[in-house]
């Protein structure tokens, strides 16, 4: 296929001005970032003031690119509307050039730098470009022309546009939302969706130090937005500890045990309204017990290992209990064989997924293995037993290793005597376990080893040696000292 | 043929009950039917006077009220609000008023002022007692006794409790609690109930409203008073303190007594066997179901059901009582005073006893803290008698795996003053009632163990840092037994009751583990 360049080429002078401008603008758009480098430094304030504008007039080129291709539609049935797009695409290029120029002069003038800002830039850049050679090709499309690639360049080229558009919106949308704004709401379902999780993912590694798990967390959810990988304000990252200890480009922020006279330090306890207070922008300030973290972090040295800080004891997040499914289809039943077998059985608290309690308090005293064992269809759904003082052998350990969400046993004063207490090893969720009063030996309670998450066994009372127990994972196990010889 | 309900005669065919009435108002209506049955039959009319200005515009539109339409059932509420820390709570109270810069609030430097007049801007303007308005001085009075640090966390006690001074890094330690009330009935209603005033239900009555009972025969709450000691001044303790008040009577404490008999004439008497007392109660529930077909009050099947709680409580409360199977372990813990019934200590093994079969709230009462004068003669008897039997309590929950989810609370209800009330002597000295601050403690279930809360001035006198209001700790103690003390409220008198009352009040999340 050949070009007839001549008919590319438009032969009157308003045309040929026309082209003459458009490689201009081109051309000065795509040497705009060489030009004025986006370096992280802060610039002239008009520069700010104008910038500002640009989450305001950016919507309107939006708004009119996305109008086109709808009114190019439309325009197959009424004139009129194909006679509006074209004034409506030479309005989407004015208002592209006008979004683009104050974009950049917000990123160039309040120092923004970063993976996606540049991508935000050069989206914007592009598009502006895909929109004016639209309105350029356009007039081939429209009168008609018998050559078929300048006919179809127009349809093509505004569907590009109208995709990078997308892409850029939602660029532009991340660096003032945030990364996960769109995702934080989604069904928990969906979220296992390959792409969708990434976001996650970047996340530090797990790590027992000081700083990964109070410091950085801080940093993470008050600064990063404007201090990561995605903008670079001042020049400064606090994404990563290598980061924080680099400094910006007025110097480092964090001077190890010089807590007063490092700069982090110094912004957030700036009064509010002061200018360089951080966070900007009227982001929320940091909570006093957080810039407490941070100081003495920082005092103490500043540390990128050191897992405890003298003074500091920093209460754990509670990690949140599993839930259990749902059992409301079967709470008929379920009552109806607790009343046959004289026991109660309670929901935890109004929230149905907290589980269930089976309690045999009020229990006839033959309530034994046979009776526990009616429960076990239900077991997914109870998280605590109460068989202290009932006539439970040692049978009842098979029926108890399906409570898959057993978090408490009560196994006082019972019958047992340690055979088949290994079989619990399968409830991963068991913290507590009381055997208190029972015949249950040393070697029984060692089998419990592996139960990682038991962190409080009651031996009060029985023949086991309370020391005698292997340690249940890392935390420390509670266990009674006295004992009695019965 | 069925008769238009208001052409017939009030008196003879229609019943209230079955009028297309909410039931809030059919409830107002049987009240007051009540009270005429009281005046005589006359009262009928002014009854359905009252009952017209009950139901107002509403019998006209015909419409009810939503919050009017049901008398909530304990069913109904849903609780616990979340999963609770606790599941019961045993509250150890130091009725009179515990001094606490001699126990556990520890002021190093009142020994340099001592008989120095507190000063005037510590005092400020506050109120004081008829006990020493009319001193001319208000003489500094450090304590007797030397405190000593201990445990992990390093809390200051004093020497007179040797035994809480073990476990001190299982308590949470509060050191701001303050109340608004000076005087014992105010202070002690204020702390129970929420309310200065009597009529109000106490902490136990909510709880045992809201969570219902574990054990079917045991009551929910249950109410031991300790022996008095003539030594010390004895303030009464009343039935008003573990009243239900506006809650059905179902839910008020059930007090056993320190002595004789823990519960009266539950023993059967000679020639009644258990088999005739059932009879006779059948009979007796028989007419009591009748009365409450012809009045509808619910008192009615309050009655009822105390009866049948009483009926089992003929062989539940034997078994409970009986501490012969308890091995030597229990008593070399509680020490020889626990032998004896009606003693604190002895109260205190019978609490554990009645937290392993499920009893929802128990409180024991201790009285003799008033220590207006002679208070290095008195105090030591007074913590001679609870601070073992504290002690033996938090640590044999906590051996036999119950502490994780028991909430232990030692309280009274107000402090004492730093200056001395009457005499002072380097041998002796007095201390009235102070409200500004006090030093309580809670362990167990839902709190931080290990740690001291609040701070006061040198003097103990003013609360300087963190104050918890009694308002707060009620707000607290309810939080750990899986209850938002803003929800948990009944409507009475045109107010959404609480036992914190309509001040705000705020769970102090610095206590909570």
């Amino acid at each position: 296929m050949t070009f007839d360049f001549s008919k590319i080429f438009p032969k009157s002078r308003l045309a040929k001005l026309v082209w003459v401008l458009t490689l201009l603008v081109s051309a000065a758009l795509l040497l705009l970032s060489t030009v004025f480098k986006l370096d992280g430094k802060v610039h002239a304030d008009w520069q700010q003031f104008l910038g500002r504008f640009h989450p305001l007039v950016v919507h309107l080129p939006i708004g009119l690119i996305l109008l086109v291709p709808l009114l190019e539609i439309a325009g197959r049935f009424r004139q009129a509307l194909r006679e509006a797009a074209a004034f409506v695409l030479s309005l989407s290029v004015a208002a592209c050039l006008a979004a683009v120029i104050l974009g950049y002069l917000l990123a160039y003038g309040s120092g923004e730098s970063g993976v996606r800002v540049t991508r935000h830039m050069w989206g914007g850049i592009t598009l502006t470009l895909a929109v004016l050679l639209c309105a350029l090709v356009r007039p081939f499309w429209a009168s008609g022309t018998p050559r078929r690639v300048l006919r179809d360049a127009y349809p093509c080229l505004l569907t590009v546009s109208s995709l990078l558009l997308l892409w850029t919106a939602h660029q532009g949308g991340s660096l003032t939302h945030g990364d996960s704004y769109l995702t934080e709401y989604l069904p928990a379902s969906l979220k296992h969706w390959p792409g969708i999780g990434l976001a996650q993912a970047t996340y530090p590694p797990a790590s027992d130090s000081f700083y990964a798990k109070h410091i950085h967390p801080v940093l993470d959810a008050n600064c990063v937005s404007c201090h990561g990988g995605a903008k670079v304000k001042g020049g400064l990252r606090l994404d990563s500890y290598s980061f924080l200890m680099r400094g910006g480009h007025e110097g480092a922020v964090v001077i190890p045990s010089e807590p007063e006279r490092s700069l982090l330090i110094q912004r957030i306890m700036l009064p509010a309204d002061h200018k360089k207070f951080m966070p900007a922008e009227g982001k929320p300030p940091l909570k006093p017990e957080e810039i407490l973290l941070i100081k003495t972090w920082i005092a103490q040295g500043a540390s990128p290992t050191v897992t405890s800080l003298a003074g500091i004891t920093v209460r754990e997040e509670e990690k949140p209990l599993p839930l259990v499914g749902d059992y409301s289809g079967l709470m008929a039943e379920i009552e109806q064989i607790a009343k046959a077998e004289g026991v109660t059985i309670v929901p935890v608290s109004r929230n149905p997924a907290d589980g269930l309690v089976l309690n045999t308090v009020n229990a006839p005293t033959n309530f034994g293995d046979a009776q526990l064992a009616r429960f076990q269809q239900f077991a997914p759904f109870i998280v605590e037993v109460e068989l202290g003082r009932t006539s439970v052998t040692d049978a009842c350990f098979d029926t108890l290793a399906k409570f898959s969400h057993l978090r408490a046993l009560h196994l006082e004063d019972t019958a047992v005597t340690g055979v088949g207490l290994q079989k619990l090893t399968q409830l991963s969720q068991l913290t507590y376990l009381n055997l208190s009063g029972t015949k249950v030996g040393e070697a029984a309670v060692a089998s419990l080893g592996s139960l990682k998450q038991l962190r409080h066994l009651y031996l009060y009372n029985t023949p086991a040696h309370p020391e005698s127990a292997a340690p249940a994972g890392p935390q420390s196990v509670e266990r009674s000292k006295a004992r009695q010889a019965s | 043929m069925k008769q238009h309900p208001l052409c017939t005669d009030p008196e003879h065919d229609t019943n209230v009950m079955d009028l297309p009435l909410p039931d809030g108002l059919k409830r107002e209506w049987s009240e007051l039917k009540t009270r005429r049955h009281f005046l005589g039959r006359t009262g009928k009319v002014l009854g359905w006077a009252a009952l017209a200005s009950l139901i107002g515009d509403k019998a006209l539109t015909g419409v009810a009220h939503a919050e009017n339409s049901v008398i909530p059932s304990r069913e109904s509420l849903k609780l616990p609000h979340f999963a609770p820390k606790a599941k019961r709570a045993i509250y150890l109270f130091m009725s009179g008023g515990p001094p606490q810069m001699d126990l556990l609030d520890y002021k190093p430097n009142l020994a340099q002022l001592y008989d120095k007049d507190i000063p005037e801007s510590v005092r400020g303007a506050q109120q004081l007692t008829g006990m020493t308005a009319g001193q001319a001085r208000f003489p500094i009075a450090p304590s007797h006794w030397a405190f000593k640090q201990y445990g992990k966390s390093g809390a200051w006690v004093s020497d007179l409790l040797p035994f809480t001074a073990k476990m001190v890094d299982d308590l949470t330690i509060i050191k701001s609690t303050n109340t608004d009330a000076i005087n014992h009935e105010p202070a002690i209603m204020l702390l129970n109930t929420g309310n200065m005033n009597a009529g109000k239900p106490c902490l136990g009555s909510w709880l045992s409203y809201g969570l219902g009972s574990m054990n079917d025969n045991l009551p929910t709450f249950m109410v031991l008073l300790s022996k008095t000691n003539p030594k010390e001044n004895n303030q009464p303790v009343s039935s008003r303190l573990w009243s239900s008040g506006f809650l059905s009577s179902e839910y008020a404490g059930v007090g056993l007594r320190s002595a004789g008999d823990p519960v009266l004439y539950l023993s059967d008497p000679k020639g009644i066997n258990r088999e005739v007392r059932r009879k006779m109660l059948d009979a007796v529930n028989e007419i009591n179901h009748q009365t409450y077909q012809e009045l509808g009050d619910p008192e009615t099947n309050s009655r009822i059901s105390e009866y049948e709680m009483a009926y089992r409580m003929q062989a539940s409360v034997p078994e409970l009582t009986d501490m012969s199977k308890e091995p030597q372990s229990t008593w070399d813990l509680y020490g020889p005073d626990a032998r004896e019934p009606g003693t604190f200590a002895y109260n205190c093994l019978l609490a554990r006893r009645m937290a392993e079969r499920g009893v929802r709230f128990t409180q024991i009462y201790k009285r003799g803290w008033d220590l207006h004068g002679d208070a290095v003669g008195i105090l030591p008897v007074l913590c001679r008698e609870t601070d073992r039997a504290s002690y033996a309590l938090v640590t044999d929950l906590k051996r036999r795996g119950l502490l994780d989810d028991t909430l232990v609370i030692w309280a009274g209800e107000f402090g004492r003053t730093v200056y001395s009330q009457g005499g002072l002597s380097p041998d002796n000295y007095g201390r009235d009632h102070h409200p500004r601050c006090y030093t309580t403690w809670m362990a167990g279930g839902g709190v931080r163990p290990g740690i001291t809360f609040g701070e006061t001035d040198e003097y103990s006198y003013n609360v300087v840092k963190d104050p918890v209001h009694v308002r707060d700790f009620n707000a607290t103690l309810l939080h750990c037994l899986g209850i938002d003390h803003n929800k948990l409220t009944y409507k009475f008198q045109g107010l959404d009751q609480k036992l914190t009352g309509t001040t705000p009040a705020s769970v102090v999340t610095g206590l909570l583990a």
